[in-house]
């Protein structure tokens, strides 16, 4: 077989899961004995209660390439390492592997608590299939390689979640398998053991080791990965490059819709006791989407019982989760508000926010003691922007340092 | 280049491959077994301050409590030419393997469940060790039963070299039994619950502390522990050469049972992975 044939080959990879434990229990009984009954065709439609953690998904991996996995909590990402580990078996769809698997799934698994450092070495080693014999002389690296230095000699079960994890690195790194699986390990280590692993990972690829990698991290998939999958819900929902599968993922994942999960707006009717309320805001770029960059039109639609005169209006731009205001806005003087349905406007010049998802919210008060007479978005559901850019490194870079503005510099 | 395939199908679909995967993991199980059977002895003793001592101690001091009962004279049971205590000793340690290998499987496979659920390794690599750990237990008890036999004037004979096979024989129906165990128990916490239960009547309808009554000789022999049992320790006590009726049928079936039940454990393995 040539150099050039994938070494993991993924075709129509699907697996189903039950989400009740008494009736999972059962279908495993079933399909235990399904399986020493080849006549019998396992089912390949969902049964009661099952669900697919993964549908139809295929991809390739080849030598020297690192592939990212991308995906919400329960996209089906730790499902695939397992599958692709021989774990469980696929339901329909095939996996074809070729070399050594390395996988490290979970870290603490594995390792004797009461064992030291040093014995747990060995041990891992050998549930990996590698003897005694061939881990000797690589011992002095592999502890070197964890940093923990006199605690090699100490039980594991007084290492911390990051000495655990240095150790169980350590070890699988250094077996050369020829695909290596990662799922989100590095997420407890300390910044130097992380950029150590970073390091381990690019030398690794170069000497034409291939990596599956599992992180919530868009920096460490950015480092070492050239491409990326993104799951959603167990299905293949998008595959390029690594920037353009952050991109997508960005753009597409739960937090970006987080005002839906808020209550409908409800509009309250006019009255004595709301002589004031606010219909609607809206913010207007010149084409069909808000641009990074652009001259927005804010319009603010109220309706009013009587004028009202030395009142303030202002619109306040908040990250999509709510949780940060990014900017507020009033004038600076006093306004008269006149009594039927009317429209404040203002205009913003040279949107500063960088692509993403923005939440928007309005504000009537009184000018002189500034309490509130109208609001909008406050109780109910806020109004969404949605700011646009072109797809590149850089509005990456800005969803991986959570960066919301950019500012206009002059440079010397 | 080694290449792995992975399908929905059962593996029995390509047998030759199946054997093949089975004998690669017999391989590392080979390599690993001892490093596990060492932890398991070390991590037994390490978080104690006996230490190894409580290696030896629980047989000795059931073999003292029944020097002591026999001294007294309490007991007075009919139990052919040798002396009661040595008797019921030989009887229970032969017992306490047979019970040990039972359990072996599902209480391994269960320890290791974590690691299981997370790492690929050959699930026989756990329950080799345990096993392990059983025989080395069981040779222990039979040194004490040994020493014991010494000091009741029990004649030491030829047939003591048989000993070792009816040993084996009942550790392998006893893990014949404890991998199908192992593969309900991994699902269903009912057979954990239920084992110490029927242990105890099983116990109870096994000529362990008596010898069955000629009356009911056939009766008994429908329990496959009974031919085994009985036999090894003939041959342990210097009693007839000649096994049991059922003894050699038994442990034929029994090594047949014991890799039927494990190729099922092979067979089921990811349904259970996946439901750890």
């Amino acid at each position: 077989m040539s150099d050039t044939a994938p070494v993991v080959t993924v075709r129509n990879l699907s697996k189903k899961f039950c989400t009740q434990l008494r009736t999972s229990l059962w279908y495993g009984l079933r399909d235990i004995a399904a399986e020493a009954w080849p006549g019998a065709a396992p089912a390949p439609a969902l049964r009661r209660a099952e669900f697919w953690s993964l549908h139809d998904l295929s991809f390739e991996l080849r030598q020297g390439e690192a592939l990212a996995i991308i995906g919400d909590n329960g996209a089906g990402k730790s499902t695939l390492l397992k599958l692709l580990n021989g774990l469980i078996k696929p339901d329909a769809g095939s996996i074809r592997l070729r070399g050594r698997v390395g996988a490290l799934i979970e870290l603490g698994a594995g390792l004797d608590p009461v064992l030291t450092g040093r014995e747990n070495i060995f041990l891992r080693a050998a549930l990996l299939g590698v003897g005694r014999a061939e881990v000797l002389p690589l011992l002095p690296t592999i502890i070197d390689f964890t940093g923990l230095d006199a605690a090699i000699e100490m039980p594991v079960q007084f290492y911390s979640s990051g000495m655990v994890a240095r150790l169980a690195y350590a070890v699988a790194a250094h077996l050369h398998p020829d695909v290596l699986l990662v799922d989100e390990v590095l997420a407890v280590g300390d910044t130097d053991f992380q950029r150590k692993c970073i390091h381990h990972m690019l030398g690794y690829l170069a000497a034409g080791g291939s990596l599956i990698l599992v992180s919530h991290q868009p920096y460490h998939i950015q480092a070492v990965c050239q491409r990326g999958l993104v799951l959603e819900k167990g299905r293949l929902a998008f595959a390029g490059t690594t920037t353009e599968a952050l991109d997508y993922y960005f753009s597409h994942q739960a937090g970006a819709g987080a005002a839906s999960e808020l209550p409908d707006r409800t509009m309250p009717a006019l009255s004595e006791a709301r002589p004031v309320v606010i219909e609607h805001l809206a913010l207007m770029g010149p084409g069909p989407v808000v641009q990074s960059g652009d001259d927005v039109l804010v319009t603010l639609t109220y309706q009013a019982l009587r004028p009202v005169p030395g009142a303030v209006w202002g619109f306040l731009i908040y990250t999509g989760d709510g949780s940060t205001c990014i900017t507020a806005a009033y004038p600076p003087e006093p306004v008269v508000l006149a009594a039927g349905r009317n429209q404040l406007i203002c205009r913003l010049r040279g949107l500063p926010l960088t692509a993403g998802n923005y939440l928007v919210k309005a504000a009537i008060a009184d000018f002189e003691h500034r309490h509130a007479i109208a609001l909008w978005g406050w109780e109910d559901a806020p109004g969404r922007l949605h700011v646009e850019d072109a797809v590149s490194a850089t509005k990456n870079s800005h969803k991986i340092l959570q960066q919301l503005v950019t500012v206009e510099v002059e440079w010397n | 280049m080694k290449e792995t395939i992975y399908t929905s199908q059962s593996p029995l679909h390509m047998p030759r491959a199946f054997l093949r995967e089975v004998r690669a993991d017999l391989g590392v199980v080979y390599r690993i077994g001892w490093q596990l059977f060492v932890r398991n002895l070390k991590v037994q003793v390490r978080q104690s301050l006996l230490g190894y001592a409580w290696l030896l101690l629980p047989p000795l001091v059931t073999g003292l409590v029944w020097v002591l009962l026999g001294r007294t004279r309490v007991l007075n049971v009919e139990s052919d030419s040798v002396p009661y205590p040595a008797f019921v000793l030989a009887g229970v340690f032969l017992w306490q393997g047979f019970v040990e290998a039972l359990g072996c499987p599902l209480q391994q496979l269960t320890n290791a469940k974590a690691t299981l659920a997370k790492v690929r390794v050959p699930h026989e690599a756990f329950v080799t060790a345990g096993a392990a750990v059983v025989v080395f237990n069981s040779l222990l008890r039979l040194g004490v039963l040994l020493g014991l036999m010494l000091w009741f004037g029990v004649p030491l004979t030829g047939t003591l070299a048989l000993v070792p096979l009816g040993l084996a024989a009942l550790l392998l129906l006893g893990l014949a039994l404890g991998w199908l165990l192992a593969l309900l128990g991994l699902l269903y916490a009912d057979v954990a619950q239920a084992l110490p239960v029927v242990l105890n009547l099983w116990f109870l309808i096994t000529p362990v502390v008596y010898l069955p009554p000629a009356a009911f000789a056939k009766w008994f022999n429908l329990n496959p522990v009974t031919p085994l049992l009985s036999t090894t320790r003939n041959w342990l006590l210097a009693g007839p050469v000649a096994p049991a009726s059922g003894f050699g049928l038994v442990a034929g079936l029994g090594g047949i049972f014991f890799l039927l039940t494990w190729l099922a454990y092979r067979l089921a393995q990811p349904h259970l992975v996946a439901r750890l």
